[in-house]
């Protein structure tokens, strides 16, 4: 194999264990090859480390603006059977589609989310203040609310939670998985309205459609809203 | 919000592919708008990014076609065009500093790169994609994207050859 398609797929991370074998030896006899190399990853690694340009303030208004002038195409296909009916009666406004498996697992994710809540004695997953840390030494700090998010996904390898708490960053919110194919996490909130999703294995973005309360993006997509407040003893 | 979650992926490649003009938020924003007219058709055959990102390279690639070789638009004077990226300051530090120009260096070069080369280097290098969701992207056979991106980064390595000492 000639060195330069070795080159350019040892940047590329193909290289077997033997063919990096045979590259590696190839660098120790090649002082412009190594020139290259090197060259070639900084640059990768240069471009990897580019900052991202700024979404111009106002991006998403406008886009809204745009977007609710705007009717979408009909849907191709309309859901049949009992579960596909009942989804699409529920999601009427959503244009994102969920097969069968899906809306099975989320019918499970709200009867258990509507569960959790009754558990807590709460209309929404609000804690009570109690939950707050006390006041004392050091710098004052706002209350926080315990909210408990749960979602059932059995099949999941990874659940994540994305929104308004975490910069829409699903990795900075982990959920623990418990039994019954349950997923979990804790999460201490300021006072506030905060929307979000649950992200399933990575690259599958679900909604809450028993949440209390709903948004509509105007994208066709809802989140789930969450209205964190404080019990009223501490009002 | 949906949007908020892929705006900057999105207005990452219009800028990129287009040049930080205004050109690249009206595609971005563009892209949104198509991609909610047709949000009924989409069928999960893909990921939901990867079809904004198709949608968005299918969208700069009309808008390079109408431009002519070498323009250069009225609405977005050279100063102007660099706003949107991080700004410098008196007290940046020499080390930032030196980070910034040579960033800075490197989105020209990536300008500079024919738009074949540009749209599969930033995916590849930029996005951080895999040449099978790229291939699904842009339409074209992994091995295609290879060589572009292997012209890509060579052409590169030769205009920012002049830095090696500085990185």
């Amino acid at each position: 194999m000639k060195n330069e398609e070795l080159v350019q797929r040892f940047v590329d991370q193909e290289l077997s264990a033997e063919e990096r074998i045979q590259f590696v030896v190839a660098l120790g006899r090649d002082q412009a090859l190594r020139e290259r190399v090197l060259a070639l990853e900084q640059l990768v690694l240069d471009a990897t480390k580019l900052p991202r340009p700024l979404v111009p303030e106002g991006f998403a208004a406008r886009v809204l603006e745009r977007t609710a002038a705007a009717k979408p195409a009909a849907p191709a296909l309309r859901r049949t059977g009992t579960w596909g009916r009942l989804i699409d009666a529920l999601w009427a406004p959503r244009a994102l589609q969920w097969n069968l498996a899906g809306a099975a697992a989320v019918a499970c994710v709200a009867l258990i989310a509507v569960g959790a809540v009754v558990a807590t004695g709460v209309r929404r997953p609000v804690a009570s203040v109690a939950d707050a840390p006390p006041a004392g030494s050091g710098r004052a700090q706002a209350p926080v609310v315990l909210v408990r998010l749960v979602v059932v996904q059995p099949d999941a390898r990874v659940v994540q939670a994305a929104g308004d708490f975490n910069g829409w960053n699903p990795s900075r919110t982990p959920l623990e998985q418990t039994a019954d194919g349950a997923w979990t996490v804790t999460l201490p909130l300021e006072p506030g309205r905060y929307e979000y999703q649950f992200v399933v294995d990575g690259d599958r973005w679900i909604g809450d459609p028993f949440a209390v309360e709903q948004s509509n993006d105007g994208f066709g997509s809802r989140n789930a809203v969450l209205d964190v407040r404080l019990a009223e003893a501490s009002l | 919000m949906l949007i908020s979650r892929h705006a900057p992926s999105v207005f990452s490649v219009t800028t990129r592919m287009l040049g930080p003009a205004a050109d690249a938020e009206d595609v971005a924003q563009d892209t949104f708008v198509s991609a909610y007219k047709a949000l009924p058709r989409f069928q999960f055959e893909s990921k939901f990014s990867t079809w904004l990102y198709r949608i968005a390279v299918n969208k700069c690639t009309d808008v390079l076609r109408a431009r002519r070789p070498g323009h250069v638009s009225l609405d977005s004077p050279e100063g102007e065009e660099m706003a949107a990226w991080p700004a410098v300051d008196d007290d940046t530090p020499h080390e930032e500093l030196e980070r910034i120009e040579l960033a800075s260096e490197l989105e020209r070069g990536i300008q500079a790169l024919p738009p074949l080369y540009r749209e599969s280097f930033v995916l590849k290098h930029v996005e951080g994609l895999g040449y099978d969701e790229m291939s699904d992207i842009l339409g074209v056979p992994r091995d295609t994207l290879k060589m572009r991106v292997y012209k890509a980064r060579t052409l590169l390595c030769r205009s920012l050859s002049h830095l090696a000492g500085v990185r």
